[in-house]
């Protein structure tokens, strides 16, 4: 019962939200005098200039990205497995994840363009440049900064859902059990780890996969423009002038509905043909590892480099916009800004104290509610099986925010919702709901049940036991479910413009506002706040969490 | 109980009485500005404009100020990042159905937009620009642009703003002599490549820059003010599609990517990687040397045959929440006291839409007195300017750019 009332609240709108897209991309949307159906939005749509150039932009772009995030995130785990790092692994995570993308893509940005802080770096000393090259890092033709960005915010979240699955099987074990039969390692974490991660994975990668395929903030900031990725193309053609090229934007909404269905399953087949590979060399009895120069001196490093440049090149751009943030002057090819000031952060209270407040408030109110509705859903597992219908909470993260967010914002209006505060915390649960299911259902299916059956054989009611036993037990990770859930509305920039009729100013709207104009300081500003506010709920989040008096270490 | 019964019927009475009141027709009332100035004091109005650049928002921010001292109006600036956002959100408001109560009360518009939401029903149609009182300080015999947006007559629906002028900038201290026509551009991007660029299509900067090379080489520059529909384009345009041909691989990036639009321009121009930057806005070079973007050696100029003017307005959505008091604020921000504020260098420097001699002489003093910025031109270097085709043509120029050139090189 709490399930399909759950399931409804997050299903519902998007159904509604896709028919407001199908239709026009039909033909039919009466109030642009389209009163039949029609194909000649899907003819004008074909029409497009370079639009298979942009179709497969995205697919490379969202697949290569996908591909090096998985593959980082399934083996660096295990190279790492029982050493000291292992364990820095999971407490440096935590940070870098509650960056929003367009953070990450600002930082970026400002580090590899030509007259980026890179290039400022070497310059003139090394390049004899003193004028910024004529070539250019990012954007590049391929794409690579936009999948090196992707990569960079990816590849943690996956690793924290790795790190997810390994609690919940006996890695330990196992690999002693695998080592004692003569494999190595790498070759043991391969055959029998990663088969029993993938499928707690399936649905995380999923979702990265969907998401770099139709990302726009970061595209737009990373990505080459001539031609650019669909989902890009697709806000233009929303926003063109002329209203009726809705139609032509409405079949481009469908086509990258299609486009990332198709990615999943080409994926999924990709996967299905590596473990049959697998299973074949396993079954064969081939053990022998890589010789161990190579995996020493080749593929450690190779690994250890790709998930450390795109984090590192983050980390950077981000030191750069807060140099940019206090640089009165900085012309190149100074490595270092020539005169510093403090007047944009002195105004920041008057240009961003709302903001600041707004995207609080509204983090705090989705995150919680979305908490509540997860330890609702999770707690009725007790008394039915888990079932399959819990894939579909993340449905909001499997179809592009685009192709529902227009048919949703005429259901509110439609409802009188458009613009309160209501339809802005719903429209943030939609997306931050399933963020938090995922980081959350995992520790508390490790929960065992036997401490709740001691309760009740002590006399403790059921409401005494959830309160006194299972909540305390699990209230790490709720409170980083919670953080995460905050971070994630803190990030979100579609729905809030949709939703709050474009009435209502969170740092992300901000922040992408001012990086299509203005000043790079202003834009600093905006990202060092941006970057403030999840790090300080996260951190909060693990001081309460350590608070606990009567702490249970349940989870070490 | 008596009592009870006399107080109820004092009391409807009184009901009645103000009932009649607000009903009866006000004899007074003669124009949509007097009716808005009794029914809009203390309103809130959600103003819709581009939010990309500082001096722009605190400029609004200061006339939100002057509304609630003048009338208790609370001016809500919603910031942009592109207009069809805005247009986008009031057509989804008009698919329900939402006749009132709109999101929107004034919008910052001009051109295509225009000439998008007028063809749609998205405006409120009362003439009501018409019968501002501070349009009596306009000239439109002298400026017809006042009453056609694109060569889109206005028919009142929205009230003049401001003036703006496509013009480019160079710092001195970098390139001492610009190239300052369409044919010297073509071979000094060949003999510097990879130092000059335009926003990409269809940027609105980048279109304005297209149009205004369209019209230089163009042998007959009178059929774009024609509908591009009744004109053989292929001709037309057939000038300009060679010119790119010739620069673009030599453009910036080598035309393999664009700026995003004007203001990412300035920080280029500021970082060195381009030489020439263009805004359509005569003031902005000067507001970005106050800001630090660019250093204060930048100079604009202009074409030597003229560049592209147009003028900016502001409308009201046909479903707007609070209708009469966007009136008054369209009324305010037309005034004289906010167009001698807008056209400060200090604030904006967007020049005003009035005509100076209609002014009161006190008025005059103050315009006649602004300062200049460092790098803004002076009126009379800006006297000669280009009428902006026909809105029809942004469609063909769009289309055909992207034939072109999106594929990068």
């Amino acid at each position: 019962m709490i399930g399909r009332g759950i399931l409804l609240v997050v299903i519902g709108p998007i159904l509604i939200g896709l028919i407001g897209a199908v239709l026009p991309a039909l033909g039919y949307f009466p109030p642009l005098g389209g009163d039949h159906f029609s194909l000649a939005p899907m003819q004008d749509f074909l029409a497009l200039p370079q639009l298979w150039r942009s179709i497969g932009l995205s697919l490379f772009t969202g697949l290569v990205a996908t591909v090096i995030s998985t593959i980082i995130a399934l083996i660096l785990p295990g190279l790492l497995y029982g050493r000291k790092s292992f364990h820095l692994l999971r407490r440096y995570l935590a940070p870098i994840l509650s960056l929003p993308h367009v953070t990450v893509a600002v930082g970026i940005f400002f580090l590899l363009q030509p007259s980026g802080w890179l290039m400022r770096i070497i310059s003139p000393g090394l390049t004899g440049y003193t004028l910024p090259p004529i070539w250019a890092l990012v954007p590049d033709p391929w794409g690579m900064g936009l999948v090196l960005g992707l990569v960079a915010k990816e590849v943690p979240f996956l690793i924290l859902m790795t790190l997810a699955a390994m609690s919940q099987i006996n890695t330990a074990p196992l690999l002693t059990v695998s080592r004692s039969l003569g494999y190595g390692p790498l070759a043991s974490w391969i055959y029998v780890i990663i088969p029993q991660l993938w499928p707690r994975l399936r649905l995380p990668v999923m979702i990265v996969l969907v998401f770099s395929l139709s990302v726009v903030d970061m595209a737009v900031i990373l990505a080459p423009t001539t031609p650019p990725p669909l989902a890009v193309r697709l806000i233009t053609l929303y926003q063109d002038p002329d209203l009726t090229v809705r139609f032509t934007a409405s079949v481009a909404a469908m086509a990258q509905v299609v486009l990332v269905l198709v990615s999943i399953a080409v994926m999924m087949a990709g996967a299905r043909v590596l473990a049959w590979l697998g299973r074949m060399a396993a079954v064969s009895g081939y053990r022998s590892s890589p010789p161990r120069a190579l995996a020493r001196f080749i593929i450690d490093p190779a690994l250890v480099v790709t998930s450390v440049v795109p984090c590192l090149a983050a980390v950077a751009g981000l030191l750069a916009a807060m140099l940019w943030s206090i640089a009165g002057v900085w012309r190149f090819p100074s490595a270092w800004p020539s005169a510093f000031t403090l007047r944009f952060w002195s105004g920041v209270v008057d240009g961003f104290g709302d903001a600041v407040l707004v995207t609080a408030g509204l983090g705090f109110a989705s995150a919680a509610l979305a908490v509540v509705l997860v330890v609702m859903w999770l707690n009725a597992e007790d008394h039915r099986p888990k079932s399959s219908s819990e894939h579909l909470l993340v449905l909001p993260l499997m179809i592009p925010q685009v192709g529902f967010l227009f048919g949703l914002q005429i259901m509110l209006l439609w409802l009188r919702l458009d613009g309160t505060t209501m339809a802005l915390v719903y429209a943030h649960l939609l997306f931050v709901l399933p963020y938090v299911w995922l980081s959350l259902a995992p520790a508390w299916r490790e929960f065992r049940p036997e401490w709740l059956h001691l309760g009740a054989s002590l006399g403790a009611s059921p409401l005494k036991r959830f309160f006194r036993i299972r909540l305390p037990i699990l209230i790490m990770p709720i409170l980083t479910s919670f953080a995460v859930g905050f971070s994630v509305s803190a990030a979100l920039y579609l729905p809030t413009v949709f939703a709050g009729n474009g009435r209502v100013t969170t740092l992300t709207v901000e922040a992408v506002t001012l990086a299509s104009g203005a000043s790079r300081a202003q834009l600093g500003v905006a990202t060092g706040l941006q970057m403030a506010l999840p790090l300080v709920v996260f951190v909060m989040a693990g001081i309460l969490a350590r608070q606990r008096p009567a702490r249970i270490s349940y989870f070490s | 109980m008596n009592r009870f019964i006399t107080a109820a019927a004092v009391g409807l009475v009184a009901v009645a009485g103000f009932i009649y009141i607000s009903l009866k027709p006000d004899q007074t009332a003669n124009s949509a500005y007097d009716v808005a100035l009794g029914s809009g004091q203390g309103k809130t109005v959600y103003f819709n404009a581009w939010g990309g650049s500082p001096a722009i928002n605190d400029y609004i921010a200061w006339a939100g100020q002057r509304l609630k001292d003048y009338h208790g109006i609370t001016l809500v600036h919603v910031k942009l990042t592109d207009t069809g956002e805005a247009v986008g959100r009031i057509l989804a408001e008009k698919t329900a159905n939402r006749t009132s109560d709109g999101s929107v009360d004034l919008i910052w518009v001009n051109g295509e937009n225009f000439a998008s939401m007028k063809r749609n029903g998205l405006l409120r149609d009362d003439a009501w620009a018409f019968d501002l009182p501070s349009w009596k300080y306009t000239d439109a015999k002298a400026l017809p642009a006042l009453v056609m947006d694109f060569g889109n007559p206005t028919d009142g629906l929205e009230s003049p703003w401001g003036r703006a002028q496509l013009v480019f900038a160079h710092d001195q201290a970098v390139l001492a002599t610009p190239p300052k026509d369409a044919e010297s551009l073509r071979q000094w991007i060949k003999d510097n490549p990879g130092r000059f660029t335009y926003p990409q299509v269809p940027d609105f900067t980048g279109t304005a820059f297209l149009k205004q090379i369209m019209i230089e080489l163009a042998d007959d520059p009178s059929v774009f003010s024609q509908d591009a529909a009744t004109v053989d384009t292929a001709a037309a345009t057939a000038p300009l599609w060679s010119w790119l041909d010739d620069v673009t691989p030599h453009l910036w990036q080598g035309g393999n990517n664009y700026p995003k639009n004007y203001t990412n321009m300035s920080q280029l121009l500021g970082d060195g990687e381009i030489m020439i930057a263009m805004a359509y806005n005569p003031a902005q070079f000067s507001n970005d040397i106050k800001e630090g973007v660019l250093p204060n050696t930048v100079r604009s100029y202009i074409h030597n045959g003229g560049t592209l003017a147009n003028i900016h307005y502001v409308a009201i959505p046909f479903n707007a929440s609070e209708a009469a008091a966007a009136i008054i604020t369209a009324d305010f921000l037309l005034s004289p006291e906010a167009q001698i504020r807008k056209a400060n260098p200090d604030v904006w420097g967007d020049p005003t839409v009035l005509s100076i001699s209609k002014l009161e002489a006190k008025d005059q003093d103050a315009f006649n007195s602004l300062p200049r910025g460092i790098a803004t031109l002076s009126e009379d270097d800006l006297s000669a300017s280009l009428a902006e085709p026909h809105p029809s043509w942004v469609a063909v120029l769009e289309k055909g750019w992207q034939d072109r050139y999106l594929a990068g090189n």
